[in-house]
């Protein structure tokens, strides 16, 4: 029976990656393979009949969406900017954060009646939050620091990911409302969920039970 | 310069060889099944108007739909789906017809997916639509016949899995929602996100239909899952339950046992589309379902006609390539014989072709003025005989 064959889970790489091997480990998995991996993608946990992939945020909904990966953890940020159809299993709480928007300090976003333009790495996001508002905006995609753009005045504003807020303050930049908070998630592709109910069930449950 | 004339549009792909033979095996299959159940085809135009696909019991967004215009100036789609066009055509030209109606199509479905999603935006669709009849017989007959062709894939680990949108239909109804508030428990329910479906229903306390929501969203599994079910939902929701869980044992009882499951999360995508049993085939090769159904007793009558109706659609191309995958790849069958001609016999030639065919063989004719580079064509092709007609009569010779 399906219920067997390996259960395959891919982790989004970076800090989502240690949170998720910590979490592991804690679960008394053997994560030697895990924290040694090299340079490879494909890894296994002995004894556990699982194969973990590492890949890169968007890549591991691609992956789920598609049943390569049976299971994914992947921040809410990249499930709201991909949107996509798996089924969305459990909060990990870890990998915390929250989207914002933010301007320069002191300024009047919702001010005046000129149409703004908010910069931003997650272009879905933005749309949706001033879609929600019934308010039209600009949006101009930026891939690296997005604290730039309202300071090169390119931009009224940005949508981003604000963690401790340190980097838009020392940028005299402030949050002017929060988007929605964002932490680590536990994706299941559809058909897995239902053909390996019982395994997927089970890792579900002892990873939660082991935050 | 011309920049497109080497590439076929994202979404889309020229299926050849053996994706094409495994394509219209599949097609061949459900369609022996259909018609041998006394269903019959219907073909509906590939272009229809956009007001077709937009209407009360269930619209599709803009950005799904493939449009253009007429010129009148109308707004026109590309067919995303064939039910609404049979639904149309049951409040049209088939609004006379005796009922039961039992209508099977076999057609190209076109859908703009989300881009680089790596789904298909054209595929083949087979299906059934069972119009009007009593409803547990017609339900049993859908779900059978649905059954009947996750058995044919001959495939052991594929699962049939039942729900009933009814749950949530009831339970929904119990709670205050705004709806913005319903379409997002619906999109909950669905992606079975327990965490906000939770915080969600958090807010209704002790409620016991929130409870029952809660607890349904996870209940899918085998039998099993009736017994648990029970605990959890309110007196009202039991007869849904009843339905079901007799369902259930009836497809047990027609060779599914252990194929069979249930899922009582089932929302739905919209509001008011399905309105009873639900129904999905998966095959673990394919990450989706590959086979989709239910009862829809409300949109035949956005069309003017008020019946009732259940059906379920087969997307062919993820079967077909669910099953390509796993065979590793179909052999196509070589022709029985390659027939080569010199410049004074090539009618000869064709006749012989003929001949052969007639004999129940499969003949190639090869193109071809080099004796030898027809001999070296048969041998590539996997032919294991090659017959000369010459002005000197016909040769065969065996080759490979």
């Amino acid at each position: 029976m399906t219920d067997n064959k390996a259960i395959r889970i891919a982790l989004t790489k970076g800090r989502l990656e240690k949170d998720t091997v910590g979490l592991f480990e804690k679960m008394g998995f053997d994560v030697t393979e895990l924290r040694e991996k090299g340079r490879r993608l494909i890894l296994s946990i002995p004894g556990q009949n699982i194969e973990v992939v590492l890949a890169k945020a968007a890549d591991v909904i691609t992956y789920v969406e598609l049943g390569a990966c049976d299971l994914g953890v992947v921040g809410k940020d990249t499930i709201l900017e991909h949107g996509g159809k798996y089924f969305e299993i459990a909060d990990l709480g870890f990998g915390r954060c929250r989207f914002a928007l933010a301007g320069k300090k002191g300024t009047d976003f919702y001010g005046g009646v000129g149409v703004k333009t908010v910069a931003t790495k997650y272009p879905n996001v933005t749309r949706h939050f001033f879609e929600s508002k019934r308010m039209d905006v600009d949006i101009v995609k930026i891939e690296g620091s997005v604290e730039l753009a309202p300071l090169l005045k390119i931009a009224d504003g940005i949508v981003d990911i604000v963690e401790t807020g340190t980097t838009l303050k020392e940028n005299g930049l402030e949050v002017i409302e929060d988007v929605v908070p964002i932490s680590a998630r536990l994706i299941v592709n559809t058909v897995s969920m239902k053909l390996k109910k019982e395994r997927i069930e089970e890792l579900s449950a002892a990873m939660q039970k082991a935050l | 310069m011309k920049k497109y004339d080497l590439l076929t549009p994202e979404g889309t792909r020229d299926l050849i060889f053996d994706e094409c033979a495994a394509l219209r095996s599949i097609s061949g299959k459900l369609r022996g099944i259909f018609a041998g159940h006394g269903y019959t085809e219907v073909i509906t135009p590939g272009l229809e108007f956009f007001d077709v696909f937009n209407n009360k019991s269930r619209h599709y967004p803009q950005e799904v739909l493939y449009k253009l215009t007429d010129g009148k100036g109308r707004l026109m789609v590309m067919r995303p789906d064939s039910t609404m066009p049979i639904a149309r055509l049951v409040g049209t030209r088939l609004r006379t017809a005796p009922l039961p109606l039992k209508l099977f199509y076999d057609q190209t479905i076109y859908r703009a997916n989300p881009k680089e999603s790596g789904r298909d935006d054209e595929f083949h669709q087979s299906g059934v639509e069972i119009i009007g009849g009593e409803v547990m017989r017609a339900d049993m007959e859908a779900l059978s016949v649905a059954a009947e062709v996750m058995q044919s894939f001959d495939v052991d680990d594929y699962r049939f899995e039942i729900g009933d949108s009814g749950f949530f239909t009831l339970l929904s109804s119990k709670l205050t929602l705004k709806e913005q508030e319903l379409d997002d428990l619906r999109e909950y329910v669905m992606s079975k996100n327990y965490p906000a479906l939770d915080e969600m229903l958090a807010k209704f306390g002790d409620d016991k239909y929130a409870r029952a929501l809660g607890g349904l969203t996870r209940l899918f599994g085998g039998g099993e899952v009736f017994d648990s079910a029970e605990k959890i939902l309110p007196d009202d929701a039991l007869p849904i339950l009843k339905q079901l869980k007799k369902v259930y044992e009836t497809l047990c009882t027609l060779g599914m046992g252990g194929k069979v499951t249930v899922d009582l999360g089932f929302a739905g995508k919209s509001s008011n589309y399905y309105t009873g049993i639900v129904f999905n085939g998966y095959i673990a090769e394919y990450g989706m379902p590959v086979l989709s159904g239910g009862r829809y007793d409300k949109l035949i009558a956005d069309f003017g006609v008020d019946v009732p109706a259940t059906g379920f659609a087969v997307n062919e191309n993820a079967v077909a390539e669910a099953l390509l995958k796993r065979s590793g790849g179909m052999l196509l069958p070589a022709p029985d014989v390659m027939v080569y001609a010199d410049d004074h016999s090539i009618a000869a030639a064709i006749v012989h072709c003929r001949k052969l065919i007639a004999e129940g063989m499969t003949a190639e004719y090869a193109d071809l003025a080099d004796i030898n580079e027809a001999r070296k064509l048969a041998a590539s092709r996997g032919c294991r005989r090659f017959d000369t007609v010459t002005v000197s009569g016909t040769k065969t010779e065996s080759i490979g």
